[in-house]
């Protein structure tokens, strides 16, 4: 049983990396940008979501509001930050995005404080369910659940609209998508408002779990979903999935058995360098971008 | 319905079409050929938009399309199969139609569809099948199949039977003379001369980006010191001999 918890536990961990490192796939698809700053985006949406819980005391207004605000933040980085530099070689980006995610970073610093915020209330913290025998953190259960949720409506969402179809057309071939009357800056801002939605539920659930949110909790994020989407394959959206659930696995697993020599969160790093070293072009083939 | 007036492009420092002007008529088709290099598929490309023009218009059923984009052109009746067809490759053949129809209203979308089945009864039984996977010829079919998702006004068809085998040329021939029929406007873009006269209405001949001729089919054959010149040594027999050695080398 107690494997079988390690690995429940692995999972619900891994179903919110997969919410940030579908956005960072997503994005790296459609543009071939590293969208570092992601992890800002997922920093601001947990800020949004504790002030407005405090504000309104409702959890149900913090979760709109925070997706709200991921989802223009999101936006403007791409109309202000990458759209002028999308004629630049790939590095230049690159440079921007870390650039913003330190600016962003210090300014949540400057605005909010060094210390982060917490929660007026968060009765849900210590509460736990039993399903099977397992005894399972209600937020931990949620934030399975939100995931699950979500991915699985998107997943809808590409596969069955006409939307989805034109998105994906978008990011196998802009040009002749273009030929069939499909607006690419309208997918590219699409892609950015979506990826951005999850980057920003992510942020409430993990401020949740953590019952506060500070300036640097996007940093070992942004990370860790640079290592998922190594894992899965850049730019493939199945391997982003499969990569998520395996790295909460196997940190799952490691924070175990590998107590003694290696912390939680340098195991997505290992796991970065194994990958590249073994098996650059990801565990799972490209199917989309 | 497509008037083409000087039209020219450019990349960086090398011309690629110099002042082409071209015209073509509801149920028409018209063949542009030449050598490779000669321009066509930049006049095709900058006709829908693809690549930007420098000097020259593009009059689109009455409406100037010079300055809108492909999408655009898309929307007000212009469709194009790309040469090599360019499919949505990791994309069903049910969901590349889906796309060909995204500015049609749902149930004209529909009924462009069914009609795109009954074109192509091969595309309705693969339905379901990852696009990249088909055969080379049932990839155009599905190209064409996509283009008329739009409900065409003008349809611009580029290297129509590059690679494929006999048999599937003459259907896609006899298509595109059906499509004329019901009233759309073709440009066809052919390597393969001999066919590309045999269902033109008209010619328009490039070498090194100009016009050097247009006429008729037979204005055309006529005269044969020019058609060896700008087209063929044999009129097109050396190109259909390549096509058709490399159709048999991938059968065998």
């Amino acid at each position: 049983m107690y494997y079988v918890e390690l690995a429940v536990q692995g999972l619900i961990y891994g179903s919110m990396y997969a919410l940030m490192a579908l956005g960072l796939t997503l994005i790296y698809g459609l543009l071939r940008v590293l969208h570092i700053a992601h992890a800002a985006v997922f920093t601001l949406g947990a800020y949004v979501g504790v002030i407005t819980a405090n504000a309104t005391g409702s959890l149900w207004i913090a979760f709109p509001a925070a997706i709200l605000a991921a989802v223009l933040a999101g936006i403007a980085i791409y109309r202000l930050v990458y759209a002028p530099l999308l004629d630049r070689p790939p590095l230049v980006p690159l440079i921007a995005s870390v650039g913003l995610l330190i600016l962003l970073e210090d300014l949540f610093r400057i605005v909010f404080g060094n210390q982060g915020i917490a929660f007026n209330e968060n009765p849900y913290v210590y509460m736990t369910v039993t399903i099977g025998g397992l005894s399972i953190g209600v937020l931990q259960l949620a934030m399975f659940v939100g995931s699950v949720a979500s991915l699985s409506a998107f997943a809808a969402f590409v596969a069955f609209s006409r939307t989805g179809a034109a998105w994906r057309a978008t990011l196998g071939n802009p040009q002749m998508a273009t030929s069939f009357g499909v607006s690419v800056a309208q997918v590219r801002y699409l892609n950015f408002a979506i990826g951005s939605a999850f980057a920003g539920l992510a942020g409430v659930l993990i401020a949740l779990l953590n019952n506060y949110a500070e300036p640097g909790m996007g940093t070992i994020v942004s990370y860790k979903t640079l290592a998922i989407i190594v894992l899965g394959g850049l730019g493939s959206m199945r391997g982003a999935l499969i990569g998520s659930l395996l790295l909460g696995v196997i940190e799952s697993y490691g924070t175990v058995y590998l107590s003694g020599g290696v912390d939680r969160d340098a195991i997505a790093a290992l796991c970065l360098i194994a990958i590249l070293m073994f098996r650059p072009e990801g565990l799972a083939k490209r199917i989309a971008a | 319905m497509l008037e083409i007036e000087d039209l020219t492009c450019t990349y960086g420092s090398v011309v690629a079409a110099s002042q082409v002007c071209l015209s073509v008529k509801a149920g028409e088709i018209l063949a542009l050929v030449g050598s490779n290099g000669a321009g066509k598929t930049s006049t095709i490309m900058a006709t829908m938009g693809h690549v930007r023009i420098t000097g020259g218009s593009i009059m689109l059923d009455g409406v100037d399309v010079t300055r809108l984009g492909p999408r655009h052109r898309a929307r007000l009746g212009m469709a194009v199969v790309p040469e090599g067809r360019r499919l949505f490759a990791d994309m069903t053949v049910d969901e590349n139609l889906t796309v060909g129809g995204y500015t049609r209203t749902k149930p004209a979308a529909r009924q462009a569809r069914e009609r795109a089945y009954a074109l192509f009864p091969r595309l309705a039984e693969r339905r379901r099948q990852i696009a990249g996977s088909m055969s080379g010829g049932e990839q155009q079919m599905l190209a064409i199949g996509r283009a008329l998702m739009v409900s065409p006004k003008v349809l611009l068809i580029d290297e129509l039977s590059l690679g494929l085998m006999p048999k599937i040329i003459d259907l896609c021939m006899e298509t595109i003379v059906r499509l004329k029929r019901e009233g759309i406007a073709i440009v066809l873009v052919e390597q393969n001369t001999d066919r590309a006269l045999e269902v033109a209405d008209a010619v328009v001949v490039l070498a090194s980006g100009r016009v050097v001729k247009a006429g008729t089919p037979e204005m055309i054959r006529a005269d044969d010191t020019f058609f060896q010149t700008y087209i063929g040594l044999d009129g097109g027999q050396a190109v259909r001999n390549q096509v058709e050695a490399n159709v048999e080398q991938r059968s065998s």
